[in-house]
């Protein structure tokens, strides 16, 4: 009996660890197939024995990828995590305030504009793409520039375009996170509140100093949310900002399929590489993506651990 | 004092709406206007004037004519095909994703040791499941040498060709479950923020509940179907909502407006196939969500 008993668990812990080690290979595996040539040297890529370990062991793609994709200026990646924290700044602010209004204020026209929130969300940004190009290509409030200075302004190609859209809660996903912050404010007791108004603080004042730090789990996960997504997002980066310093969208432009034969070249120039093979630009391509990822799985790891263990409170629920 | 209550009211109203201000101007500058324009542009013929604005010459419906009969995709193929083949594959990628999301969560909320690195892993697929990395990570030479060299998927052929001679499954099960398979680790890419939702809701489940339907008696398999997904229901809801919208943003429709604004020039099409692509999420969404009242996720309250 306890035999059997203690063969029964046996086997379900071999099953469960089994079934938990096999998820985890699958989600990895799409980085793990990226290692093997970006760690070989360029010299000998296309050795037909070697797939999951490097034939001969280099790392001369990443310095290619420092003088080629970055230049040679490693402060393009140091923009872009600037770039991603200060959108992530900007829209856990502004997501905030707006996702507080629409909990805990009842002012007219609340109902229209939650529904409003959650139908932006709703339509897929690329089909705004023509319009809020031209909009932009031709920018003008209400108006007012056309008064003031007599025609309307190009923000196509400038940064300022995209913090824009941030401040005003069109950036990546944002309705999302508008959505998510009014979830959690409508959760937290409204005693806190109350109390801090009685002891005479303001509006502004009890949202500050209180309800805005008290929101601690649901600003840790937008964050990471925003910042992963400002940090990969070649959507807006790329119409909007196409010549900035957006380490994203930079590998994209430099590994399209046009550039294979100037990159090959450029790799033989340098490194010396075969010239019967083609492979040192996917080589690169994935050197390239690994670099990138570097910093965002740094940062992740760093926070995962305390969105996890608060995410029950952290307002997705509702 | 009645006075200075209402005072305080209207008061706290315009502090409140202050708050969404920025959103609601937002919203009319960068979603209101584009949506309108992208409206007009699709009834009109639109052609860039001399100083580089832009002419309007009012057309009718005569885009969403021309989108569906005379106009073709990148691949030279006919928009109803594809709106056809993405819809189909969203519609079957949409529960596996959700289900197989809600398992992960389930996974990561069970007690055991080492799960700290197990959900460093499961919810990686935030950060890898961006766009940009996928688009690489799916066909890179590196994964094609792997994959060559270790005979296709894992043998998901192989697998297919098990079960169809030791089990009953007709083929077209079979065939379904090898697809499914095959495209495992495309999908596993995708379930990030909604193994987060789950997690979310699991958490926040009070104990209580269990402890109730284990004193009554229900077994593990009652306790998940009488206990966890009702109580899951409004997070159901959310993670599909936010997987249909998820697999829309990255569905080759959007690059189909890309290729028709910006590489043909023509601007009014371009914008009546942002219509048909809005009116189809919309459409899509309705379904589902009649869908899940129908099995009785969302419950009339």
């Amino acid at each position: 009996m306890t035999i059997s008993k203690k063969a029964m668990k046996l086997i379900s812990t071999v099953f469960f660890g089994t079934l938990v080690i096999s998820i985890c290979f699958a989600i990895l595996y799409p980085v793990l197939t990226l290692l093997p040539m970006a760690f070989t040297d360029l010299r000998e890529l296309g050795r037909p024995n070697s797939i999951w370990l490097p034939s001969v062991f280099g790392v001369n793609s990443f310095e290619f990828v420092f003088r080629s994709v970055m230049r040679g200026d490693a402060t393009i990646m140091l923009k872009s995590l600037a770039y991603a924290a200060s959108i992530c700044f900007i829209q856990v602010f502004m997501s905030a305030m707006a996702g507080y209004a629409l909990a805990r204020v009842n002012f007219t026209g609340r109902n229209l504009i939650f529904f409003l929130v959650i139908f932006t969300f709703l339509v897929p940004r690329q089909s705004l793409l023509i319009t809020q190009y031209l909009n932009f290509k031709h920018f003008d409030v209400f108006g007012l520039f056309h008064l003031i200075l007599g025609h309307d302004i190009d923000l196509i190609n400038k940064p300022v375009t995209l913090y824009l859209l941030a401040i005003f809660g069109f950036s990546v996903n944002q309705s999302l996170f508008v959505f998510i912050f009014r979830q959690f404010f409508l959760g937290m007791p409204k005693e806190l509140e109350e109390a801090s108004l009685i002891d005479g603080a303001g509006f502004y004042r009890t949202y500050f100093k209180i309800m805005f730090p008290n929101a601690l789990p649901t600003i840790l996960t937008v964050g990471i949310l925003s910042f992963v997504w400002a940090y990969g997002d070649i959507y807006y980066t790329n119409y909007f900002n196409t010549d900035g310093p957006y380490f994203g969208v930079i590998i994209d432009k430099t590994f399209k399929d046009a550039n294979n034969w100037y990159i090959n070249n450029q790799a033989r120039q340098w490194f010396d590489t075969a010239t019967t093979n083609n492979l040192a630009f996917e080589a690169l391509k994935q050197s390239s993506i690994l670099t990138f990822l570097v910093p965002l799985l740094i940062i992740y790891f760093f926070v995962q651990r305390k969105i996890i263990e608060n995410l029950d409170r952290a307002g997705i629920v509702g | 004092m009645k006075k200075y209550k209402l005072k305080y009211k209207t008061r706290r109203k315009i502090d409140g709406f202050i708050f969404v201000l920025p959103w609601l101007i937002g919203f009319i500058m960068f979603f209101f206007i584009p949506i309108k324009n992208t409206i007009l542009y699709s009834l009109n013929d639109v052609s860039v004037g001399k100083n580089g604005g832009i002419e309007l010459t009012f057309s009718g419906i005569s885009n969403y004519i021309n989108l569906f009969t005379s106009e073709v995709m990148t691949d030279s193929k006919p928009l109803s095909q594809l709106l056809t083949t993405e819809n189909i594959s969203i519609i079957t990628n949409l529960p596996l994703i959700v289900i197989f999301s809600l398992f992960l969560a389930i996974i990561a909320n069970v007690k055991f040791p080492g799960r700290g690195i197990v959900r460093v892993i499961f919810f990686l697929p935030i950060v890898l499941g961006l766009s940009l990395i996928t688009n690489w990570t799916q066909n890179s030479t590196g994964k094609m040498l792997i994959e060559s060299a270790g005979g296709g998927m894992f043998g998901a052929k192989m697998g297919a060709g098990i079960l169809l001679q030791y089990t009953f499954l007709p083929k077209s099960v079979v065939n379904f479950l090898a697809v499914v398979i095959a495209d495992i680790f495309r999908l596993i890419t995708k379930t990030g923020v909604q193994t987060m939702i789950f997690l979310a809701g699991l958490q926040s489940i009070s104990p209580a509940h269990y402890e109730v339907a284990k004193i009554e008696g229900a077994n593990t398999y009652d306790i998940f179907w009488k206990v966890t997904i009702p109580l899951l229901s409004n997070v159901i809801v959310f993670a599909v909502i936010y997987t249909l919208i998820d697999l829309f943003l990255n569905s080759t429709i959007a690059e189909e407006v890309y290729n028709f604004a910006f590489n043909e020039s023509k601007i009014g099409i371009g914008s009546a196939l942002s219509v048909v692509y809005i009116g189809n999420v919309l459409i899509l969404l309705l379904v589902v969500l009649f869908f899940l009242k129908v099995v009785k996720i969302i419950d009339d309250k």
